[in-house]
């Protein structure tokens, strides 16, 4: 135990004592699992390496971007691979498999919302997302209730999230069920003129771009949210 | 509807989840530090033997979390639905797994 | 079952862009209409219950890949042009308000699943 704490006089940082059952069980799976031959200890090393890098949003910082550059936003819609290459994220090079993880591939689709077309992002198959330009998919996001309803009853899901849109206003609904990966690229709201890249980026939240939330000026963190039972879950 | 699992089961009813842990200890980290290790496991199951492709897994796992594990908050029950999948494939055995877990209970809480 | 099948073929270039060129020419073009098969699923399929015979737009023709049904049992000799179609909501669920008729649904599939109207 290191003596650095009687130099700074702060109290350590809280943490959990005690290890639980189920601490206990996650490396029980993973250690038979190794022992079995189904992976090796490297292989998981590796993705565990590459999920510790998948934090704050480069997706936002694209959006942002492309908000202050007219011929960046283009870039976004004609070569979203080049445009993720500004932020940041290599698409193709970078992930632990080299080629795309067997799950993400390496098709980024942005979907640019307009005033009259708003765009939202599901998988109703298995919960696929754009994990390497956002970073690890919400709880939500992955649950039956999400993925079934979301299809069905998008106007009833999205005003659960608190968003309630117009009638003239399109909701897309975008199903990503084979290769391609989407963002969504939110209008810019107003009271924004003047923000820097960094300002606009931290309105842009996970939320928004998946597209169940709209980037407001006073908003820079998700709403934590309750996961609901599906009320009219269904089979496809 | 799958059997229940007593193991799991049992895992399920008195084991402690991170929620109450970070209550009991003044501690604000929103996932366990294991839930990372967890998602890698589900991951390079995926790849190379393809033990468990995702998709199956996925929906499997939505049916066994509505069987046996609505109760319990995530990440615990992704990690308990993953154990049980595995555990009905035959993939590893519940007998193996309680021996397991002693032995790095053990492990873990040697000073 | 490997999802490896293809490592060599996509290392520096990405999966789907590995497979360019293989599809030949696509049979849809942007702005066709067409209707989606109810094709039997043998085993496994990445094509919704929901949209079998439903009508579509085709939007953008996204990229050639094998198809998931075939890649599945790693089978990649056959790479297919896979198409965004757009769909009206009104379309695929018969209980959807007419007064949201404007929203629409966009979804990936491969040129088997489809037929000209």
């Amino acid at each position: 135990m290191s003596n650095s704490h009687d130099h700074d006089h702060r109290p350590p940082a809280p943490m959990v004592d005690e290890v639980s059952d189920f601490e206990v069980l996650e490396v029980a799976v993973r250690e038979l699992c190794i022992e079995k031959g189904l992976f090796t200890q490297d292989d998981h090393n590796e993705w565990t390496e590459y999920m510790h890098t998948l934090g704050p949003l480069p997706a936002s910082r694209l959006v942002a971007k492309a908000w202050l550059d007219e011929d960046y936003k283009q870039l976004c819609i004609d070569d979203p691979v080049k445009a993720s290459l500004d932020v940041g994220i290599d698409w193709i090079n970078t992930m632990p498999t080299k080629f795309g993880t067997p799950s993400d591939y390496c098709n980024p689709r942005i979907l640019v919302d307009t005033p009259t077309l708003k765009h939202v992002v599901v998988c109703t198959l298995c919960s696929c997302y754009p994990r390497p330009i956002l970073g690890q998919s919400p709880e939500w996001y992955r649950t039956p209730n999400y993925r079934r309803r979301l299809v069905r009853w998008p106007r009833q899901v999205l005003s659960e999230f608190g968003l309630q849109l117009p009638e003239d206003v399109e909701i897309r609904v975008a199903d990503s069920n084979q290769k391609t990966r989407y963002v969504v690229m939110p209008t810019r709201p107003e009271g924004t003129e003047g923000w820097s890249e960094d300002q606009l980026a931290e309105i842009v939240t996970r939320d928004c771009l998946i597209g169940v939330a709209m980037p407001r000026v006073d908003r820079k963190a998700d709403d934590k949210r309750p996961i609901h039972r599906a009320v009219h879950p269904f089979g496809h | 509807m799958s059997k229940p699992i007593p193991l799991l089961e049992q895992i399920g009813k008195d084991g402690r989840v991170w929620a109450d842990l970070c209550e009991e200890y003044g501690v604000d980290n929103p996932d366990p530090p294991w839930r990372i290790t967890l998602e890698s496991t589900c991951e390079v199951l995926n790849e190379g033997a393809c033990v468990l492709p995702s998709l199956e897994r996925r929906d499997e796992e939505d049916d066994i979390v509505e069987d046996h594990y609505k109760h319990i908050p995530h990440p615990e029950r992704q990690l308990l639905a993953l154990a049980h999948t595995m555990i009905l494939r035959g993939v590893i055995t519940e007998e193996d797994l309680a021996q397991h877990m002693k032995v790095i209970e053990a492990r873990l809480n040697a000073v | 079952m490997s999802s490896n099948h293809h490592a060599e073929k996509a290392t520096g270039i990405g999966d789907p862009q590995c497979f360019k060129g293989e599809a030949g020419d696509p049979k849809f073009n942007v702005g066709d209409r067409v209707r989606i098969r109810n094709l039997p699923d043998i085993f496994y399929t990445r094509s919704q219950m929901y949209l079998r015979e439903a009508e579509a737009v085709v939007v953008k023709l996204v990229y050639e890949s094998p198809p998931a049904e075939d890649e599945a049992w790693d089978n990649t000799d056959s790479p297919e042009w896979f198409y965004s179609l757009l769909f009206k909501q009104t379309d695929l669920w018969p209980d959807y308000p007419t007064k949201y008729a404007g929203d629409t649904l966009e979804t990936e599939l491969s040129e088997r699943w489809l037929e000209s109207v």
